[in-house]
């Protein structure tokens, strides 16, 4: 049986960004994730910025913990910049702890 | 899909002995001040000795390690040859000594220290020029950001070094005039572009700024280039109405440089006040006082007025400017370093977690008062203030050392 999307953004948010402290899936960072039949996962997300120096390691670490799940084999992640991303698309407790609220 | 570089973080070892030569030499360049009188005078050869000592031990220094990790993040891919790193401190740093011995007591030495300085700028340039050609997007920020600022920058040694011929008599010139277009072209075209275009990406990545427009920052950047020109050959060519326009292109620059930093703060996501934010602050707030001391010594304004400008521009700005990004450089290398082949392994320690946060504060305060206090003391042509002044700048020193020592060694939970 292949992982489901709630599955895969679970394996993310245990990814964080070490310089704001908070995991991806809170920071509103993965704009979608899908399995296949052939346990293929796919990961669609971007990041708080273009000049991100950390942006190798994290979909590194995205990978890692996708291909984690029982029922992944294999993990894409693609960055994507559309659409870009703003604090608005975070948790209100992330917005909160960053002093937006 | 975005292109991921596999080169982007140059090792810790390559660019630790950059911030810690560069705090070395603040810590040193702020124990010298304490011999300075209220009253000195900005061509004594004891303040050129010290401006060489803070600007290349310092500020280029430290500048030079952060743009070894820099280039890559702006460019989206890694250096043509990171490896030049190893060569560029320790060319740079025997260059900086000839250069203060020189001014001090060798004027022989000036050539010297200025070539080799040179060749260290050289190797620097002629890889981030290379790293530049190998970036798909030669857009604006890659282009404003590292190009123009480097051409200013070896056309700024290229004309200290006539004047470092001038000075030991091997040519005749009015070094004086040329004095000018040296300082505008190395703190104008290079340090103030440098901070104009590095802060297009570092503020709004650090305080989480989105949806801003650049053409302020874009206008900013090319008024403050023909300023710098104009300043520049004005000065060495001796035509008034030239430097005239020039300053007033560099702070018609400067004013829209200011409505960006606006426009970038106002749409910050994150609103913690941490000493990277304050450094922030106190250092913009310095370019702007220091920009209205400086106007008011072209406008006939006492000598003194001339000293805080540059006082303030060098404390002030540079200062709070780099050793604020010390904070986010050096834990940010370490963690790359140390931490980072554990995620997922372990539990590792946010960013944050390495900045001694206290001892961060108390340095900010520290440096923050002594550099307030000489201020007064320039402007008060007080002896005592200026001394006491010093000896909080040194404690701030100290306790920067310290902290950049703390960050380096972190190791906690290995």
């Amino acid at each position: 049986m292949s992982a489901t999307k709630d599955d895969i953004y679970a394996a993310i948010a245990t990814v964080i960004d070490p310089e704001v402290g908070f995991n991806l899936v809170a920071m509103g960072l993965i704009y979608d994730a899908s399995c296949n039949e052939e346990k293929g996962a796919k990961v669609t997300m971007t990041l708080s910025t273009k000049a991100c120096p950390l942006h190798q390691m994290i979909v590194t670490w995205v990978k890692e913990a996708v291909t984690k799940i029982d029922g992944v084999d294999s993990c894409e992640v693609e960055l994507v910049w559309e659409p870009p991303w703003n604090i608005s698309m975070a948790d209100e407790d992330v917005i909160k702890a960053l002093g937006g609220m | 899909m975005f292109n991921i570089s596999q080169d982007f973080a140059p090792p810790f070892k390559l660019i630790a002995p950059y911030f810690r030569i560069g705090t070395f030499f603040y810590l040193a360049a702020s124990v010298l001040v304490m011999f300075f009188g209220a009253d000195i005078f900005h061509l004594d050869v004891y303040v050129l000795s010290w401006v060489h000592l803070f600007l290349l031990g310092f500020v280029m220094m430290t500048m030079l390690g952060a743009m070894a990790q820099l280039i890559p993040v702006v460019l989206e891919v890694g250096h043509f040859s990171v490896g030049v790193f190893y060569f560029i401190w320790p060319l740079l740093l025997l260059g900086m000594l000839m250069l203060v011995a020189g001014f001090y007591m060798a004027p022989a030495l000036l050539p010297y220290g200025g070539a080799v300085v040179l060749v260290s700028i050289i190797i620097f340039v002629t890889d981030a020029l290379l790293t530049l050609r190998k970036t798909e997007k030669l857009g604006s920020i890659a282009i404003r950001g590292i190009l123009l600022p480097n051409v200013f920058l070896l056309a700024g040694l290229i004309v200290g070094i006539v004047m470092a011929l001038g000075f030991t008599g091997a040519i005749t010139i009015d070094i004086h005039s040329w004095l000018l277009g040296h300082v505008y072209l190395l703190l104008g075209g290079y340090v103030i572009i440098t901070v104009m275009g590095l802060s297009l990406i570092l503020l709004p990545m650090f305080g989480l700024s989105h949806g801003f427009s650049e053409r302020p920052i874009n206008l900013a950047m090319w008024l403050i280039s023909f300023g710098v020109i104009a300043v520049a050959m004005g000065a060495i060519l001796g035509i008034s109405s030239l430097k005239i326009l020039g300053f007033l292109l560099s702070f018609s620059a400067v004013t829209v440089y200011f409505y960006q930093l606006w426009i970038i703060y106002k749409t910050r996501a994150r609103k913690e006040h941490d000493v990277w934010a304050s450094s922030m602050y106190v250092a913009f707030v310095s370019m702007l006082v220091s920009m209205v001391f400086g106007a008011v010594y072209l406008l006939g304004g006492e000598h003194k007025y001339l000293l805080s400008a540059f006082w303030v521009l060098f404390y002030g700005l540079f200062g709070f400017v780099i050793i604020g990004h010390l904070y986010k450089i050096v834990p940010f290398l370490v963690w790359f370093e140390r931490f980072s082949p554990l995620v997922g392994k372990q539990k590792v320690p946010m960013l944050a977690d390495m900045v001694p946060t206290r001892a961060a504060g108390f340095q900010f305060w520290l440096s923050l008062t002594g550099a307030v206090i000489c201020l007064a003391g320039f402007l008060g042509s007080s002896d005592l203030v200026f001394k006491s002044g010093a000896a909080f700048l040194i404690m701030g020193a100290l306790v920067l050392v310290h902290n950049v020592r703390f960050m380096m060694n972190f190791k906690e939970g290995l």
